[in-house]
């Protein structure tokens, strides 16, 4: 089975790599020290499974799972502590080793690895995995967005509006628009609903970029941005709106 | 507020001694001043509450002149004018008090100036009295405060001992070091058993600094500094760090495990965050009156400030604002690529403050 380690410590990838050694029909095909790396390091060595620790710099284990999306491989992850992690593990029966890892579970962890390749298991989902590993009233806090073979870390504040495209949700922010494949409805859900308002059906504003509010017909509005940039605002949009600003 | 219109209680007492010096008055002028004794006793009575309503205000007197902050000549000058107003105006009222008690057509015989005179003396010594009690009970109150505040200190020092119990068995710092231990023990034991020293040490001395209620700065520093050697074995090349402690301030008393939170702070939410890494800088000067500590680390522009400033800085500012009173302050400057914290405690005030509760 080839295998990918992923960690920022050093001294945790070689003990990882340590004990895989003395496992048989493993062979370490890489070692990534971030997410960034991770990402490239599965497109290019196509593992089978991966080890993924969750704390890392840039992306966490879970942002690399949600990159990866369909093309992700089996994954173990590894962690020293983090409770909001565990339960989310535990909840979705995600397998996970806790530092400093134990030889046998270690072993065990990997069999079950590779029973799950023979059955073609499909990997959890890096979207529930995320959403029930947040600690209790966290919202997102950025978006990840692959553009063009490049990761992009978008903080929300960074963003102006988020506008419904087909199967598409095109993220605006500083005239810039990148794309991603999500759900208006799945999107909103995570975000801080006194932070960002779904104005309309396609349309899900920062709340921070309004400057006015124009009365455009009966029943229809324009959000007017600080620069400049017009949205259409349903009724239902405009009350909540209304609510939230006062 | 006043201490004594606080509440009624003391109110109704105070009161019930100026109704008794009423009545002592009441006698003296019937015996000394051969005047009748219901037209005393309607005279003095209300005379002596007036007094004691007017020597309530001799209160914010006594606080903006604290004993033994104020020059003598000051305090004697300032009483006397106080007083004398005082009781010219006692006077005044006392005049408009005893024409209102006349029957229409009845005039005050020339007796009446013995009874001006008593009532000079008499005024005389009731607002030296007031003074008095008003500095009695401003005393009684500091020392009240004075008690209050270092049960306040004895608690937050509990506090503190608790947090730093806590902190040492901060689960991700415990486990990420002994996976460290776990590595070195197959390729390096020399470092492993160096690792072994340095968790030894950290948690040995946070154990027993936690206790006290303050250290001198160049303990706390060498706690911060066991810290980032234990994190450097995990981080390597990527955790560097600068110290930067004047001379003059390394025997200053501070609040014990004061800096270690920043200095993780700085770790794990800043430079733990970045691929290359970063340097954390902790700088203590003396700056006029008071000892200035920063502690600075880059932080990761795509990661939100908001899970840069937790619940750690929010429980040292408490400490600091508390040990060491409105002189000292705990600011907070954080950009898209920085993070830097600056604490500035009394240089004397501290050592102080918190002497007085060791």
């Amino acid at each position: 089975m080839r295998v990918l380690i992923v960690d920022d410590e050093t001294l945790a990838r070689s003990l990882l790599r340590e004990h895989l050694a003395k496992l048989p029909n493993v062979e370490v095909v890489g070692e990534a020290a971030n997410g960034f790396e991770a990402v490239k390091l599965v497109e290019d060595l196509n593992p089978e499974l991966v080890f993924l620790d969750i704390q890392m710099p840039k992306l966490s284990g879970f942002e690399v799972l949600e990159l990866l999306g369909e093309r992700a491989p089996s994954v173990i992850f590894t962690t020293a502590y983090d409770e909001f992690a565990l339960r989310a593990f535990e909840v979705h029966a995600v397998d996970y080793l806790l530092k400093p890892v134990e030889p046998p579970r270690l072993a065990a962890a990997v069999e079950r690895a590779a029973e799950r390749l023979r059955n073609k298991t499909p990997p959890p989902s890096a979207h529930d995995l995320a959403v029930s590993a947040r600690p209790p009233g966290r919202t997102l806090e950025r978006i990840l967005i692959r553009h063009e073979g490049r990761v992009h870390v978008l903080p929300l504040e960074r963003i102006d509006f988020i506008e419904a495209q087909d199967d598409y949700l095109s993220f605006s922010c500083g005239g810039k628009r990148l794309r991603k494949q999500q759900t208006m409805a799945d999107l909103e859900s995570q975000l801080d609903a006194t932070r960002f308002v779904r104005i309309h059906r396609s349309f899900i504003l920062n709340v921070e970029r309004l400057a006015r509010i124009d009365l455009y017909g009966k029943d229809s509005w324009l959000a007017i941005l600080g620069d400049g940039t017009k949205l259409p605002m349903s009724r239902t949009g405009h009350a909540k709106l209304k609510e939230l600003i006062g | 507020m006043h201490p004594i219109l606080k509440r009624r209680s003391r109110l109704v007492l105070y009161l019930a001694v100026w109704i008794v010096f009423g009545l002592l008055l009441t006698v003296v002028f019937i015996f000394g001043g051969r005047a009748p004794p219901l037209w005393s006793l309607y005279f003095a009575v209300p005379m002596a509450m007036l007094l004691g309503m007017q020597s309530l205000s001799y209160w914010y007197l006594v606080q903006s002149m604290p004993p033994g902050e104020t020059p003598i000549v000051r305090m004697v000058i300032s009483w006397v004018a106080a007083g004398l107003a005082s009781l010219v105006a006692w006077l005044v009222l006392g005049y408009l008090w005893a024409q209102y008690l006349l029957e229409p057509g009845e005039n005050y015989g020339d007796e009446t100036y013995g009874i001006l005179g008593l009532m000079i003396f008499a005024g005389a010594i009731g607002i030296s009295l007031a003074v008095l009690g008003h500095y009695l009970v401003g005393a009684f109150e500091r020392s009240r405060n004075a008690e209050r505040r270092a049960l306040e200190l004895q608690v937050l020092a509990r506090e503190a001992e608790l947090k730093s119990l806590r902190a040492q068995l901060d689960p991700h710092f415990l486990f990420n070091s002994l996976n460290s231990v776990a590595a070195l023990i197959g390729n390096d034991t020399a470092a492993a058993r160096q690792m072994c020293f340095l968790m030894a040490q950290f948690f040995r001395k946070s154990l027993t600094l936690g206790r006290e209620q303050a250290i001198p700065l160049s303990e706390e520093v060498g706690l911060a500094q066991t810290f980032l050697a234990i994190e450097r074995v995990r981080f390597g090349e990527r955790l560097r760090s600068r110290f930067d402690i004047a001379e003059d301030v390394r025997d200053v008393s501070v609040p014990p495990l004061f800096l270690q939170p920043l200095v993780e702070n700085a770790v794990h939410h800043g430079v733990a965050h970045l691929l290359e890494g970063g340097e954390v800088c902790v700088t203590a000067r003396r700056r006029e009156g008071f000892v200035e500590l920063i502690v600075e680390n880059p932080c990761d522009p795509d990661r939100p400030p908001s899970r840069g400033t937790g619940v750690g800085l929010v429980n040292v500012r408490s400490r600091v604002e508390t040990l060491c009173g409105h002189r000292a302050s705990v600011d907070v400057n954080a950009t898209d690529e920085n993070f830097r914290v600056s604490i500035l405690l009394p240089y004397t005030g501290a050592a102080a403050a918190l002497r007085a509760t060791a």
